[in-house]
Formats: C-alpha cells, sequence, structure tokens
C-alpha cells in the first residue's frame, strides 16, 4: 500500500469515528451553555446504540433504528432534565446513576437477546468522491453523516442567533437574572438537554446501525466523555469543539491503524490524548474563562 | 500575588453539594424512600419476569452467593472492604465541598503503586505489607492532589478533572503492564505474555485474623472499619472536622473565620484519594482478586463506592451497612448467571437503589418549600410548564 | 393638564391605571400582604414606602407574576386581570426596573434590552430602539457594548431603557438609587418626570427612604407588616408623619431620622462623642491610631479598584466611609475579612502591620468585622447558632484534640443573653433566625473577641428600624468602650449619625475627609462624585 492509501483509509477512519462524537457533542455544547453539565451523555449515546440496534432488527429497518435511537436519547434527557431540573437532584449524581443504570440495562438485555445485523445504505457522491486522498474518505459515507451538514449550522444558529438561543445563554450565565426577566429558567435547561438528547442518541444510533451493524456490551466505551472532553478542549465555541472532536477521532483512528502500518507509537497516548488535551486547555485558558457562568449549578429561584 | 489569584473559590461545586447534604429530614423522607425503594425492587423483579427469568429464583440466588454460607460471606465482606475505603473517602472529601468523582482512577493508581513496591523494591516479611498500603496511599493521594492544585491554581473545576483523571489513570495502569521494564510479567519460555504483572509475593498478601469455621475476616476489611470509625469522629468531634464542614458550607466565611481553605481543601481530596488509593491495595493484595495488577482490577469498585457515599448521604458510619449491602450484592451477582439471569442485573438494581435513596430527600423538600412558598398557585404553576413543555 | 391642575385635584377623573383590591399572601405563618388595596393613577409617581419586610416587594412580584396572590384583585382599568407569569404582566403594560440581578453580564446592551421577549430576534431593530429610547430619555449608552464592561449609572440605564421600550403604562422601580451618585439620581428623576408629565404613564417608585418619596413622588401609601397603614397626597404630610407611619410608633426624627433615611435635623448636636472631639486631623495627638491603611491599592483583571487608600481611625473614634455603592467598598470589606490581597500597601493594627496573606492574621491581631453580605462571609446559614458564634475560636472550646459542645454551649447561651439574640435554642440552624438576630450572632462572635478595632460594613442593610438602632446603640457603645469603629455605608444619614469624621470613597480613592460639622449633602454629595470639595 502506498502512503497516501494508508492516509487516505486513516482519514477514512477518522472520519467514521469523528462523526458520532461530533453529533453529541453539537448537544453537549447547547446543554452545556445552557448551564447542564451532562454527565449522562454516555448513557445517552449508548442506549440510543443499544436502542437503534433492537428497533433495527424487528423492524428490519436500520433507519427506523436510527429514530429509535434518538427517541430513546430524548427520553434519557426528558429523565435527566426532570430529576435535575424540576426535582432538583444533583446533576452530577444524575449523571452518574443514569449511566450505570443504562450500562447495566443494556449489558444484561444485550446478554439475553441477539439481534440481526442492519446498517443504513452508503451514499457515494459521484465527482467528489474521485478527489485523491481526502475524496474517498468524505464523499463515500453511511447517509446519517451528511445530516451533519444540517446539525452544526442548525446547533450554532440556535445557540447564537435564535432567541430561544438567547435564552439559553442568559440561562447558563446568570439564571438568577434571567428568571426575573421572565424565562422559565430550568424549562430552558430541559429543553436544552432535550436537544442534547436527540443528537446524542442520533450519535450512538449512528455508531451502531451505522458504522458496526450490530450491539456489543459497553459499546460506546467513554465516548460520551471524550465529548465531554471536546466541549471543554473547546472552550465552549462550537467550533473548536468540533475541532476536538476531529483531532481524538483521528487519534482514535491511529490508534488502530498503528498495528497495520507496523509503526510503534504508544496506543495508550493516544487513548489518553483527548483527556490530557481537555485537561491541558482547561489549564491553559483558564484565565480567560469562557465557561458559562452558572454551569453545573441548580436553580432554586430566592437562592443566590 | 494579586487580588485576583487570591480570590476565594467561586464554589460551583460546593453549591451543588448543598444539595447533595440534605438537612434533617422527617417522616416523609423515611416513607418516601421506602416507596422509592419497593418501586426500585419491582421494576428489577419486573425486569426480570420480562426478560423470561424467575425474580424469585434470582433472590434466591442472590442470598446463596453473598449470605447463605461462610464462604459466601467471606465473599461478600471481600468486596465491602475496599467499598468502603472509597466511600469513607468519597465522605472526606464531599463534607469540604470538593466534589470529586474520579475514585475508579485513583483506586487504579493505588493498585499500581502497590504492585510496583510489591514486585519491584526488595522488601521482605510483614514491613512489604506496610509499605505496599502506604505508598498506595500516598501515590493515590497525589493524584488526587493533582485536580486540587489545578482547582488551586487555574481555578479547573474539580468535578471536571478527577473524572477526566480517571481516564488517564486507566490508560497509566495499561501502559504498565504492557512494558516488561515496569510491570508487565516476565516471560516463562514461549509461552504468550499478557497485559498483566506477576503475581505478588506471599509477604504481600493481605491475611485473614481469625480462624473461625471457614469465616475469613480479611485485614482489608479491618482497616475499612477502622477507617470510617476514625474518619466519622475527626469529622464530627475535632475542630480539623470543624473546619472542614465549614468549608464545604461556606468557604467565603471559613476563609474569614481564618480556615487556611486551599490547604485543607487539598487534603481532603488528597485524603480522599489516599482511601481510594487504599481500596486499590485493598483489590490487590487480598483474596478478591488474583493479586496481579491487570487493567481491569478497579472493577467499577471506585464508582460503586462513590454511589455507596451518595446513598449513605457523606456519613461514614452510615456507608458501612451501605458498603454491605453493595457487597451482597456483588458476591450474589455471580451466583445469578446460573439461574439464567445475566450478573449485569446487579448494576440495574443497584442504579435503581441509588436513585431511590437520592431522590426522596430532595423532593420532599421541594414539595416543603413550594406548599410554604405558594400554597394556591402551586397547581397552577405546576400546570403551566407542562403545557409549555408539550409545545417544545 | 398642568401641574397644578393634578396637584388641587384629589381624585384624578380618570379610572386608575392600576388597582389592587384586597390583595392577601402568606408564606406559612408569615403574612406579607395584608388585604392590600392600592390606586396608582396614569401621570402620577406613586411612592410606595416601608421598612424592610414590610410587603413591598412581596406585592410587586404579585404584580409582575412572580409571586402568586392567595386572593384580591388586580384591575388594569376597570377590567379585572390575572398576572400569572412575568409575560403576562409585560402584556398588560406593567414594567418593573429590579434592584438588582435583572441584566445578563456576558451579553450585550440590546440583547438584554430584547430578553424576555417572543418571537424573531432582528438585531438591527433592536439596536435601532435602543438609540430611539434612549434619546428620547436622554440616556445615552452604546447598544452593542457588554454589560459587564458599563459603570453602575449605566446598567441603570439599560434596566431603564429595556423597561421604557416595552411602553408600559405602568412603570415599577425597586430602591432604584441605592447604586446611584446624587447626580445619576437627579438624571433619574429627571427622566421619571418626564415618564409621567409628558407621557402620562404611572410611575410606583418603592423606597424605604423618607427623603426620597417625599422629594421625588406626588402621592404615597405607606405599608406595615403587610397592611396599607397609611395613604395621602405627598404635599399633604410631612416626614414625621411618614416616619410615624412606617415605624408605628411616634418616632423622633432627630434621633432616629437616620435609621429611617432622613438626614440629621439642622442644628441637631454632633453625636455624642467624648472620645476624640471633632476635626479633621485624626487622632489626638499622641495617641497611635487603632487601625491605619495605608496607600491600599487593588488591582483585579487589570482595573485598579482601590487605588491609595489610606485611613486612621483612632481608639475611641467612628469614622465612616461614605460612597456610592460599587466604589471599592466591598473590595475594602473583603481585603479586611481575609478574602483579598492588596496589590500593594498595608494594613497597620495598633501600630503593627498585619501580615495579609495569613489566615486569620487580622482576626488575631484584633480587628473584628461585621462584613457587607452576612450571608456570603459572615455566617454560615446551615451551621447552628453555637457554631456561629465560636467559629472564630474554635480551637479555645477544644480540649486535647476534641470539641467541648459543653463549653461552646455555655459561650453561646453567654453571648446569646448579653446581645438579645432571639433563637428557639442553640442548636438552631441560622438559617432559621430573622435578619437581625443573623446580624446579632455576627456582631456578638465578633465583639466577644475584644477586638481592637470593628468593622462595620453596611451593617444595617435589611434590617428594620428596632434591629438598626439597636445596631447603631451597639457600635456607639463599642466606641465608647475605646473600640475604633470604622463604619462603610452607603447611607448617608446613617454616616452623619454616627461618625465624628467622615471619609468619602469614589471610584476607589478617597477624595475628602471631613468632620461631621462640615460635612453638609452638597459637600459630599460634591466629594461622591469624585469632585474634590
Amino acid at each position: 500500500m502506498s502512503a497516501a492509501d494508508d492516509i487516505s483509509t486513516i482519514l477514512s477512519s477518522g472520519i467514521r469515528l469523528t462523526v458520532p462524537l461530533a453529533f453529541a457533542a453539537c448537544g453537549e455544547y447547547l446543554a452545556e451553555r445552557a448551564g447542564t453539565m451532562n454527565i449522562s451523555l454516555e448513557a445517552m449515546m449508548l442506549g440510543a446504540a443499544f436502542g437503534s440496534v433492537a428497533t433495527a432488527s424487528a423492524t428490519g429497518s436500520a433507519t427506523t433504528g436510527l429514530v429509535a435511537g434518538v427517541l430513546i436519547g430524548l427520553l434519557i434527557g426528558f429523565v435527566h432534565g426532570n430529576l435535575a431540573h424540576r426535582l432538583e437532584v444533583n446533576t452530577f449524581v444524575v449523571g452518574l446513576v443514569l449511566n450505570a443504570l443504562v450500562l447495566g440495562l443494556t449489558s444484561f438485555l444485550i446478554t439475553i437477546s441477539s439481534f440481526d445485523s442492519h446498517q443504513v445504505s452508503q451514499v457515494s457522491v459521484p465527482w467528489l468522491r474521485d478527489i485523491p486522498l481526502i475524496g474517498h474518505p468524505l464523499f463515500v459515507e453511511r447517509w446519517p453523516v451528511y445530516l451533519l451538514i444540517l446539525v452544526i449550522p442548525l446547533t450554532w444558529w440556535l445557540v447564537e442567533r435564535s432567541r430561544w438561543g438567547l435564552e439559553l445563554r442568559a440561562v447558563g450565565e446568570q439564571p438568577q437574572a434571567a428568571d426575573v426577566t421572565g424565562i422559565h429558567v430550568n424549562l430552558r435547561r430541559r429543553q436544552a438537554l432535550l436537544w442534547c438528547g436527540a443528537l446524542a442518541g442520533l450519535g450512538g444510533a449512528y455508531l451502531a446501525v451505522g458504522e458496526v451493524g450490530s450491539f456489543n456490551q459497553n459499546m460506546t466505551a467513554g465516548r460520551g466523555y471524550i465529548v465531554i472532553a471536546a466541549v471543554i478542549f473547546g472552550a465552549w465555541r462550537l467550533g473548536r469543539t468540533l475541532l476536538g472532536c476531529v483531532l481524538f477521532g483521528l487519534a482514535d483512528a491511529m490508534r488502530l491503524a498503528l498495528p497495520a502500518l507496523g509503526l510503534t507509537l504508544n496506543s495508550q497516548l493516544l487513548v489518553v490524548a483527548p483527556y490530557l488535551l481537555a485537561l491541558l486547555a482547561m489549564l491553559v485558558f483558564a484565565t480567560r474563562n469562557r465557561e458559562p457562568k452558572a454551569l453545573g449549578q441548580p436553580f432554586v429561584r430566592g437562592s443566590t | 500575588m494579586t487580588a485576583s489569584s487570591a480570590a476565594v473559590p467561586s464554589g460551583t461545586g460546593r453549591r451543588l453539594l448543598r444539595h447533595l447534604n440534605p438537612g434533617p429530614y422527617g417522616w416523609q423522607t423515611t416513607a418516601a424512600t421506602v416507596l422509592a425503594l419497593l418501586v426500585a425492587l419491582a421494576l428489577s423483579s419486573a425486569l426480570i419476569a420480562i426478560t423470561g427469568g424467575s425474580p424469585a429464583a434470582s433472590v434466591q440466588a442472590l442470598f446463596q452467593g453473598s449470605m447463605a454460607d461462610w464462604t459466601a460471606w467471606t465473599s461478600t465482606l471481600l468486596y465491602m472492604a475496599p467499598l468502603l475505603l472509597v466511600a469513607v473517602g468519597a465522605c472526606v472529601s464531599a463534607r469540604s465541598g470538593l466534589f470529586n468523582i474520579g475514585q475508579e482512577g485513583q483506586v487504579l493508581i493505588g493498585a499500581l503503586a502497590a504492585a510496583w513496591v510489591g514486585l519491584r523494591l526488595a522488601i521482605t516479611g510483614p514491613v512489604l505489607l506496610v509499605v505496599m498500603l502506604a505508598a498506595a496511599a500516598l501515590a493515590a493521594g497525589a493524584w488526587a492532589g493533582l485536580s486540587s492544585l489545578m482547582y488551586r491554581l487555574r481555578g479547573v473545576n474539580v468535578v471536571v478533572s478527577t473524572m477526566l483523571m480517571t481516564f488517564v489513570a486507566q490508560q497509566v495502569v495499561a501502559y504498565a503492564v504492557n512494558m516488561p521494564w515496569l510491570l508487565q510479567e516476565s516471560r516463562v519460555g514461549n509461552a504468550p505474555v499478557s497485559p498483566q504483572s506477576n503475581p505478588l509475593p506471599p509477604s504481600g498478601l493481605l491475611g485473614s485474623f481469625g480462624e473461625y469455621p471457614d469465616l475469613q475476616i480479611n485485614g482489608g476489611l479491618i482497616l475499612a472499619v477502622v477507617a470510617a470509625v476514625l474518619v466519622a469522629v475527626a469529622i464530627t468531634r475535632t475542630p480539623w472536622g470543624f473546619r472542614l464542614t465549614m468549608l464545604g458550607r461556606n468557604p467565603l466565611a471559613a476563609k474569614h473565620a481564618g480556615v487556611r481553605v486551599n490547604a485543607l481543601g487539598g487534603a481532603a481530596l488528597a485524603i480522599s484519594g489516599a482511601l481510594a488509593g487504599l481500596a486499590g491495595a485493598v483489590l490487590l493484595a487480598s483474596p478478591v482478586g488474583v493479586n496481579r495488577l491487570q487493567p481491569g482490577i478497579a472493577m467499577n469498585i471506585g464508582w460503586d463506592g462513590l454511589l455507596v457515599a451518595l446513598v449513605a448521604r457523606n456519613r461514614p458510619l452510615a456507608a458501612m451497612p451501605v458498603a454491605l449491602l453493595f457487597g451482597v450484592l456483588r458476591s450474589g451477582g455471580g451466583f445469578l448467571a446460573a439461574t439464567g439471569v445475566p450478573s449485569f442485573l446487579v448494576d440495574v438494581v443497584k442504579a435503581l437503589l441509588v436513585l431511590a435513596f437520592v431522590a426522596p430527600p430532595v423532593v420532599v423538600a421541594l414539595v416543603r418549600r413550594r406548599r410554604s412558598s405558594d400554597r394556591t398557585a402551586g397547581s397552577r404553576r405546576e400546570a403551566t410548564p407542562v403545557a409549555e413543555e408539550a409545545i417544545a | 393638564m398642568t401641574d397644578d391642575e393634578r396637584a388641587r385635584e384629589l381624585t384624578p377623573p380618570s379610572a386608575p391605571a392600576l388597582r389592587l383590591r384586597g390583595i392577601s399572601k402568606r408564606y406559612g405563618p408569615v403574612v406579607a400582604s395584608d388585604n392590600v388595596d392600592l390606586d396608582v393613577h396614569h401621570g402620577e409617581i406613586h411612592g410606595l414606602l416601608g421598612e424592610n419586610g414590610a410587603g413591598k416587594s412581596t406585592l410587586m412580584k404579585i404584580l409582575l407574576g412572580l409571586v402568586q396572590r392567595d386572593s384580591g384583585t388586580i384591575m388594569r382599568g376597570e377590567t379585572p386581570v390575572d398576572v400569572h407569569n412575568p409575560q403576562a404582566a409585560v402584556a398588560l403594560g406593567i414594567g418593573m426596573v429590579h434592584q438588582h440581578f435583572s441584566l445578563i453580564d456576558a451579553l450585550t446592551v440590546w440583547e438584554n434590552v430584547i430578553l424576555g421577549d417572543t418571537g424573531k430576534i432582528d438585531r438591527a431593530a433592536a439596536c435601532r430602539q435602543v438609540e430611539e429610547v434612549s434619546r428620547r430619555y436622554g440616556l445615552p449608552i452604546d447598544p452593542t457594548a457588554r454589560v459587564d464592561r458599563l459603570s453602575a449609572g449605566e446598567r441603570q440605564r439599560v434596566e431603564l431603557i429595556k423597561c421604557l421600550r416595552r411602553d408600559p403604562s405602568v412603570l415599577i422601580l425597586d430602591e432604584p438609587t441605592s447604586v446611584l451618585t446624587q447626580a445619576e439620581s437627579a438624571e433619574l428623576f429627571t427622566v421619571l418626570r418626564h415618564v409621567v408629565r409628558a407621557e402620562n404613564r404611572a410611575v410606583i417608585l418603592i423606597s424605604h427612604k423618607l427623603a426620597e418619596i417625599t422629594a421625588a413622588t406626588d402621592r404615597v401609601t405607606v405599608l406595615r407588616k403587610g397592611k396599607v397603614v397609611f395613604h395621602s397626597e405627598t404635599s399633604a404630610t410631612t416626614p414625621p408623619e411618614l416616619a410615624r407611619q412606617m415605624v408605628g410608633r411616634d418616632v423622633s426624627l432627630r434621633a432616629e431620622g437616620a435609621a429611617l433615611g432622613m438626614l440629621p435635623v439642622d442644628g441637631a448636636p454632633a453625636p455624642a462623642d467624648p472620645g476624640t472631639g471633632t476635626g479633621t486631623d485624626a487622632a489626638a495627638p499622641g495617641t497611635a491610631p487603632a487601625l491605619r491603611l495605608r496607600d491600599l491599592t487593588v488591582t483585579i483583571d487589570g482595573v485598579a479598584v482601590l487605588s491609595d487608600l489610606s485611613l486612621d481611625v483612632a481608639p475611641g473614634e467612628i469614622v465612616g466611609l461614605y460612597g456610592v455603592e460599587g466604589n471599592g467598598q466591598s473590595t475594602l470589606g473583603d481585603l479586611l475579612s481575609g478574602l483579598v490581597l492588596p496589590t500593594s500597601g498595608t494594613v497597620e493594627l495598633a501600630g503593627r502591620p498585619v501580615e495579609l496573606d495569613r489566615p486569620g492574621a487580622l482576626h488575631r491581631a484584633g480587628l473584628g468585622i461585621i462584613p457587607e453580605d452576612r450571608h456570603s462571609s459572615g455566617v454560615v446559614l446551615d451551621m447552628s447558632v453555637a457554631e456561629n458564634l465560636v467559629m472564630k475560636s474554635i480551637g479555645d472550646v477544644s480540649g486535647r484534640g476534641f470539641i467541648s459542645r459543653r463549653r461552646m454551649h455555655a459561650i453561646a447561651r453567654r453571648l446569646a443573653a448579653e446581645f438579645n439574640i432571639v433563637t428557639p435554642s442553640m442548636d438552631t440552624p441560622v438559617r432559621s433566625l430573622s435578619g437581625g438576630n443573623q446580624q446579632r450572632v455576627v456582631l456578638a462572635r465578633e465583639l466577644s473577641a475584644g477586638p481592637g478595632v470593628l468593622i462595620a460594613a453596611q451593617p444595617t442593610h435589611g434590617l428594620d428600624v428596632g434591629a438598626i438602632e439597636d445596631m447603631y446603640q451597639r457600635l456607639r457603645d463599642a466606641a465608647s468602650g475605646g473600640v475604633a469603629v470604622l463604619l462603610i455605608s452607603t447611607e448617608l444619614e446613617e454616616v452623619m449619625a454616627l461618625a465624628s469624621r467622615i471619609a468619602v470613597i469614589s471610584s476607589g480613592r478617597i477624595t475628602g475627609v471631613l468632620s461631621t460639622g462640615e460635612a453638609t449633602a452638597e459637600r459630599l454629595g460634591m466629594l461622591v462624585g469624585g469632585v474634590a470639595a
């Protein structure tokens, strides 16, 4: 194999590994701007991955599976939102418990069931796919990949340009002030979690019925946490967050490709890169802090 | 030093923790908790029944594996020890207002340090065990201390950094057991080597106290119970614990009252890490595992121990029975598979149990507040968001 | 209608802009609003006067839909309406300028102004509207500026613009002048005059300051313990009458005027101050100052919050540090609480410099402090009264490494008796005490250490008149016992009544020091505005 082929292969697998992260990152980004540090992202992705495979197997349609994945993500977002932003259970606790619950539940269910393999269809864009090096990786993909073209600008527009997003940002920065202005703080946060759940669900479902075609125990293997790391790495800016996803996806692709390439780069280092980079980003950008001020803080009317 | 760098922590996690430590709770909370527990158990049974298993047989199997005889009890108590150590540590950091969720990684680092001391230092006799435990506590304490340092110097959120450090710890251990010059097992002839360390020498193993017929009380359990009692006394009865509580409840007032906020917070985090590290050493050295360092050695004990502390509402003495319960679930889980119910069921049950313990006090407090503030308008205010949400 | 005509007519012919009938609201056993009737007319500024806790805020929250009433009717014109959320209030033309907490720092002016609207965002239109409103009312502001870069006065303008842009027919202002200089307050009242005279809107001005109410309103309603106890044309009543209604007993403006927001009456004697006499000079020669602040500079994010601040306080003297909120007082308070370190400069207590970077050094050196925001650094709300009382001396109630609960309770009981702290038990969390009692817990703890210096930062903020008087008395007692007292206050009346010398702070520097004899509202006003007098 030529070097160009190698690069193209790594790019190709890097993009496939980036896509689920990117979907989930759009969701997590929006939830964090509204003030929720949503660590149940892992549960959303994992639950959706399982749900999509089960549904695809039951209905025979991978696309239906994809939709089911989104719905499962929404459901987990709904549960998290209501526990954390209606009943006021600590959001990190909710996240830990949901992660444990979904991991246990999916592991339990996959052990006693077997599913047929289904995958969504591939789209190959004529002409563009023939561009050397990047043509094949970018333009021969399963169709949900191209949803990103829609989801990314939409997320940006929602946060930066829509009234809903303006209110989300207000809620993430100074919930007390937003409340006085007449914004229903906890409702906005719940809504943000729904958006997050839907997109994380899409990401998880894409992983299962898009890339792999089946479900295995703990399939997401911490991708939810990588996405959280990406949002931190991106300093709560969408562009940089997505850049983080690409970097982390490529690092993962490199790790998988290493044995085949006969290179001896340390694979643990590549696995750990996202977390180290996120930590580093926090250490470096700390003084120019762009973190939403109320991130992770519950809102209770009347308390300051 | 400028004024801004001396400014007091802004306390994201602290405010959260105030919600974690609900105040006195009356019969409503107890009733709600009992109800929630019943619901959790009903849900678990339903899950077994729906998937074709028998709830009764599952309970029987759980009992068989954890409490039916002395052997089962021995295994339960072996799990309880590291769980309790982690939970007691979690209580200390939570009391100080710093929410450490990186116990899983700290357990790994503790096990790594203990393994390195046990296998690479030429110490013989009972001293080895002591040095191993000390090394585990120090290494994991320092590991958690890094998060405190990042917080102190650059304001990095402790919840986030301890969480991320867990994944770093996993790779550190994976690296160690893949590198022959570090801890990977020695090659014997042409046999393939696995990513694991050599077994510990006998002098590095935690023995049992007392030889009751078949019931073994492992040294790890003694260690954990002593730690729980000591920490409980320190928190509630000493000036140190008073300052710790003050720091957790109101860091500004604590600083104002002359508490060395950074040092005390850092110490609390380091102690919580050290106790998790001890749990790692216990996992390595007690007969709960294979006495080798393996990447999977932590077995989610770190995450579970955190859940134990949550259920015990950050009280070390209450953590003892809870850790026992979680130990029962773990050792019983192994017996489930025989009944055709995957052992993953216990993970589901655990999560539901935690939810059943954590949610009711918060809900009761919320209902009380609503009642006292919006007695008549309560129903109306409840109705609006639901309608709005339907649109959203 | 001219001003004169209006003044002559007791009841304007038009239906009131807003009519409240029998509004009641309870919080558990506490009655926050008790059968309140209130008519607010177009074209008038209606003063709502009452002590802290009299029910002013609850009433306004009901009007704004932030709180639901238990019973009663709200009418706009002749139609009963239901205000069940803030959006409904906006739709009814009720707008409010909040005292605090209503602008989002990280957003721009125009974003803040349209926050709470509905519909699509049109940036250009929003900016245009901001500019238009700002021109119409003479409130210059850059619509694209981020709010966290604005001064207090500019923020107040944004609040006003935000409110006026929605064209409210009823405009509510909650203690609007607490963060403003006199010049800025004057600007605000000019705008309000314009709003009622030229545009025939109704304005409700909430205040606890008598002077402000008498100067700026057309009618006044006094609330006490949730009830309307008095209602009149402002011109037909007098400050003593209003004060009597507000407190519920005869008060002497001479003695208690400060607590009510009135300047000491002309010719009032300077407060009893046998120790040091009154002069611009510092302490009497020969005695070292108990507290000496020297060239204190605090720079936060490149901004000098305090610059070269120097001030001496002699034993037995009360020095007032007066200025408008947000001019560095809270940073000084934080510095003297050990929460912030100075970039340069020193603090000396009894002639010895204090090592400020050592935790608790100020306390050990004999400085007691009543912090500005008692909830944030004065007390730990979730700990008990006893624990809060011994918080700074926990070592003294411990023996052999353990806390002696017996000794702790003994000390707590003694202090509670001495300082009249009303609490069900020593184990009650401080959270459930009243504001006055919480403040007494702080005072008791600080004075029990026998300090040589007492810093009182906004010590009467949020207290009722009785508690304020009690606090004044204790500060005077402390001073006559030889303690050097530094009173940091934004209430002119308070410093005039208590202090023998007044230092004025503006933008983090001392712009002048006057003795009470020399201090007049005008001179202080100039200094507050940053003009050396």
